[in-house]
């Protein structure tokens, strides 16, 4: 199960699309991702920076404070550009900018924290 | 509950162009999202077996770069506003309504978004240029579309108010933050981050809006409600009619 947090509808049929062979649940704001992952326990959160409500760093900061939540990988797919040490300080394990991403990217760490091939 | 923040006819505070940097990078931010959009769906292309899902794929890489051609273009007018002539003439603005949403319905279908039609004014012409009238509903409803919930379409809604006639495109999202408002409303959101409750925006649609409706000089202002924003430009009515 990859649980993605993105606000963008066109990017989420976009996942769709090429995330195929997974199970996905989408959230659009930080508060409903939080509720969520509680209940789906994701394999991996695919997470947007610029969320209505809560940016996705606040959302980090939410999981992170959870002994449940606080190891599940997460990936920054943003149009905001991050320094490396700043995602690590989250424990954040890929970050890529919306520019610059290749579905091959996003594939692989479905892939890599899912488990399983993509249609 | 609705209060009503802000009616402002914008003449002052707005950057008169697009030369400052703060101004480039928020418009470069903007105008960042549906071009990585765009490439990201092309390159899905590849990941497509069957042909009916490619041609959809298509129509929303076109409904996107539609998108952001006209923002473009939008931003080429207000540069060309001091020079160019846009003539005021009469309008009929639920022509002008139905044919923004004409363009705008597969963006909104894409997006998983609803646009409704309610027309109750019962003047139908208005003083104002078709274009920039145009370019005015055409933001608002971009907006609407990116904060307005699947739940509840958003609704364009023409009507009578006192010796004028309105148009409002009435969303139901996170409502935006009087500081925001203020924002737009003095200058240009320096930072699109600073707008936390509508993000994804800069503020641009809203700054283009208000230029033409400046221009045309037009009322522009917002509602606030508990459950989203209504945008609202308020239009003088065209006394052509009385005249045949």
């Amino acid at each position: 199960m990859i649980l993605v947090v993105e606000d963008d509808r066109g990017w989420e049929t976009y996942y769709r699309r090429i995330l195929k062979g997974h199970e996905l649940c989408f959230c659009h704001d930080g508060i409903a991702a939080i509720m969520e992952m509680d209940e789906v326990k994701p394999n991996l959160v695919i997470l947007d920076v610029l969320l209505t409500g809560p940016t996705g760093f606040a959302v980090l900061n939410e999981m992170r404070s959870y002994p449940e939540l606080a190891e599940v990988p997460v990936a920054i797919i943003s149009s905001v550009k991050m320094k490396d040490e700043m995602a690590e300080q989250y424990g954040v394990v890929k970050v890529y900018d919306k520019g610059e991403l290749m579905p091959a990217d996003v594939i692989s760490l479905a892939e890599e924290y899912d488990g399983k091939e993509s249609a | 509950m609705e209060s009503e923040v802000y009616s402002a006819s914008f003449d002052a505070g707005l950057s008169d162009g697009l030369t400052a940097d703060s101004s480039t990078i928020v418009v470069a931010h903007e105008l960042k999202a549906p071009l990585s959009l765009m490439r990201q769906l092309a390159l899905s292309l590849d990941y497509e077996d069957d042909i009916t899902g490619a041609r959809e794929v298509g129509r929303q890489i076109v409904a996107t770069s539609d998108r952001a051609l006209r923002q473009v273009q939008d931003l080429t007018r207000i540069a060309r506003l001091d020079d160019a002539l846009f003539e005021m003439e009469p309008v009929n603005p639920r022509i002008v309504c139905d044919e923004v949403v004409a363009e705008l319905w597969k963006l909104f279908r894409f997006n998983k978004r609803e646009l409704q039609l309610d027309y109750r004014n019962k003047r139908h012409l208005a003083v104002a240029n078709r274009q920039l009238l145009y370019s005015v509903v055409y933001n608002f409803c971009l907006n609407a579309m990116n904060y307005g919930g699947e739940e509840l379409p958003s609704r364009v809604s023409v009507y009578d108010r006192q010796n004028k006639i309105r148009i409002d495109v009435r969303d139901f999202g996170p409502t935006v933050p009087t500081k925001v408002w203020r924002e737009i409303k003095d200058g240009f959101v320096k930072k699109p981050v600073e707008i936390a409750m509508r993000p994804g925006s800069s503020g641009l649609g809203l700054y283009i809006a208000a230029k033409f409706a400046n221009y045309m000089h037009s009322d522009f202002g917002l509602v606030r409600h508990r459950d989203g924003t209504s945008f609202y430009i308020d239009l003088p009515i065209s006394r052509q009619l009385s005249l045949v």
